[in-house]
């Protein structure tokens, strides 16, 4: 869910062509094994989603008697609600900030990692580490980092004479913004370059050879070659940076609190639900997220199917 | 042409360096605040190294009590501790639960036909596209029913409904990537079904099942937002919700939150260091092929 390494693409499981008599002692076994699992989603996923959704159209609210049903008024009331709009705005500051920074520098992580012959695995391991880390250590750390009296971003900003006098970014929303994207982008720039490595890995050597008989250079065969062939990688780690930047949560509620400038739509939903209590307004808000962050990522694996298609 | 190799073997060191820098410097910069004496953090321009290496902010984590500046405190082992066996023990039972569903279940969905098994495993994997808080506020109210809230078995159960999806995903590829004929040649021998699985399927799918368990372990040892509501006490409440609580009103402990920091991020690092191979393979094939 939230903290989910990836986000399956395609594949189905292809339906068995031949028909023949399933012997009954493996359709229970079957049916054995996969019942736990089975049961344990219905219990705690298909059935408070349902709930998620019924309760969003009526009003549930534990300082106020009775649960009337109320139709859509919740999602009406979230249009004209001015926080939620700044909480969305926000989201969307911190989805663009994240996708550009992780693409590019995963990127460019990926092709340094491709080239390195020695020790590769242990600058892997390097690079993957801030994705293994919790984010709210992350956060923490990162703090201290932003500190403005005594913390090391603006001390190297004194140093090297950039800034005059301490400044405390998280007064300013743009920068504020800008930080707390950065966090993000420390711990999930990894699943990118992880991605786009993999992708790399897979392009024939053959090709750059034939690329560079045909007189092309570095930047044409990149161009031409490989950026074409890594396409499905490419639009898998987009719509893994989308949807991990459209959840996120933890680095800019322990960088920003409950404040307004760096809010995020599920700071949103966690105020409206667990802190004001109005239950069935936070559910409404998180059913709207869901959608916007399924429908963002559906437009990359569209994408990824039209270019295994042609491509 | 030797200048032009040179030139590109320093540009690749250049960008390695940087790389290293980024990735490794805000861990660096951690572990030497944890190691600075109070006086010596609230200096301008912050000092590289510590000047003189001190062990009392692990001291206040981790003793009896401490003294700050003359004054004998309480050290926060107490609640230290606490969060840090329940962050060992949720994850771990949420690790066990997850791999060992996993492992079976998806075995049935790969190998074994059922009726409704292609519709199910749609189902349930898809519902790696539901973020955990859009089913939050409906299993509060659930386990406050059933009164699991503050639970192990409680958070346990949530955070196994989370990591399931990937870990059946991952394991359906590992399944599908071996050969079907292993699996005859056993039933030929008289092997049943379960035999077959427990002892000649697991045991080559070991790295399939240590990928599922290092990427579910990670992700429960992180887990900040959901033990935020249902942990509301230190009966259940791990370190990633103890620590940012060492904030107070007026003074922020930078030393003792990055030493706490430090300790929570050495299970994780021991995983990256050891454990990499797996790692790499279990993004690598859950983040769809």
């Amino acid at each position: 869910m939230t903290q989910q390494a990836a986000l399956p693409v395609g594949a189905m499981p292809r339906p068995e062509r031949r028909r023949e008599v399933v012997p009954r002692d493996e359709r229970w076994l079957g049916l054995a094994f996969a019942a736990p699992v089975v049961l344990l989603m219905a219990a705690l996923v298909f059935v408070p989603l349902g709930l998620t959704l019924w309760d969003s159209l009526h009003r549930v609210d534990p300082m106020r008697p009775g649960t009337p049903f109320i139709g859509l008024q919740h999602y009406i009331d979230l249009m004209s609600d001015t926080n939620v709009r700044q909480a969305w705005l926000n989201t969307v500051a911190y989805v663009i900030i994240a996708v550009v920074l992780e693409t590019l520098g995963g990127l460019g992580a990926a092709l340094l990692l491709q080239r390195i012959r020695v020790g590769r695995r242990w600058l892997l391991a390097a690079v993957i580490l801030p994705w293994a880390l919790p984010p709210v250590v992350n956060a923490i750390v990162w703090m201290w980092i932003y500190n403005p009296s005594y913390g090391l971003l603006d001390g190297a900003l004194l140093r090297f004479g950039l800034i005059s006098a301490p400044r405390v970014w998280f007064n300013y929303r743009a920068t504020a913004l800008f930080l707390v994207s950065l966090v993000h982008v420390w711990r999930m720039m990894p699943l990118t370059a992880v991605i786009l490595l993999a992708a790399l890995q897979s392009v024939p050597r053959e090709l750059y050879e034939a690329a560079k008989l045909d007189g092309a250079g570095p930047v044409q065969a990149f161009m031409h070659v490989t950026l074409p062939l890594i396409a499905g990688g490419l639009a898998i780690a987009l719509s893994q940076s989308t949807v991990f930047a459209f959840n996120l949560f933890d680095e800019a509620w322990i960088l920003g609190g409950s404040s307004l400038d760096t809010r995020t739509v599920v700071a949103q939903v966690y105020m409206s639900a667990f802190q004001n209590l109005h239950f069935s307004y936070g559910m409404a808000l998180s059913v709207l997220v869901m959608v916007a962050s399924c429908l963002v990522s559906l437009v990359y694996v569209m994408r990824v199917y039209r270019e295994t298609r042609y491509g | 042409m030797r200048a032009a190799a040179l030139t590109r073997r320093f540009g690749l060191w250049l960008a390695t360096g940087a790389l290293l820098l980024w990735s490794l410097g805000p861990i660096y910069w951690a572990v030497a605040t944890s190691l600075t004496a109070p006086t010596d953090l609230v200096a301008q321009p912050p000092h590289f190294l510590p000047p003189r290496v001190t062990f009392e902010h692990y001291g206040k984590l981790l003793g009896a009590t401490s003294s700050y500046l003359g004054t004998d405190i309480q050290s926060v082992w107490p609640q230290f501790s606490r969060a840090l066996v329940n962050s060992l023990v949720v994850s771990t039972l949420a690790t066990v639960a997850t791999v060992a569903l996993a492992a079976f279940g998806s075995y049935a969905f790969v190998r074994l036909r059922f009726p409704g098994r292609n519709l199910l495993f749609v189902l349930i994997v898809g519902t790696l596209a539901v973020p955990a808080y859009t089913v939050m506020i409906p299993l509060y109210r659930l386990l406050v029913c059933l009164h699991l809230i503050d639970t192990y078995l409680g958070i346990t159960l949530i955070y196994v409904s989370a990591f399931l999806p990937l870990a059946l995903w991952l394991m359906r590829s590992v399944y599908q990537s071996l050969p079907l004929s292993l699996e005859e040649a056993a039933r030929l021998d008289g092997a049943g079904r379960t035999y077959t699985l427990l002892f000649i399927v697991l045991p080559i799918a070991a790295p399939g099942l240590i990928a599922s368990a290092i990427l579910t372990f990670l992700s429960a040892w992180g887990q900040f937002m959901i033990p935020l509501v249902f942990s509301p006490t230190l009966a259940t409440k791990p370190l990633t919700v103890l620590i940012p609580e060492f904030v107070t009103k007026n003074y922020v402990d930078y030393g003792l939150m990055n030493a706490a920091g430090v300790l929570a991020i050495l299970p994780p690092i021991a995983v990256v260091l050891f454990l990499n191979r797996y790692l790499v393979q279990g993004l690598m094939a859950g983040s769809g092929k």
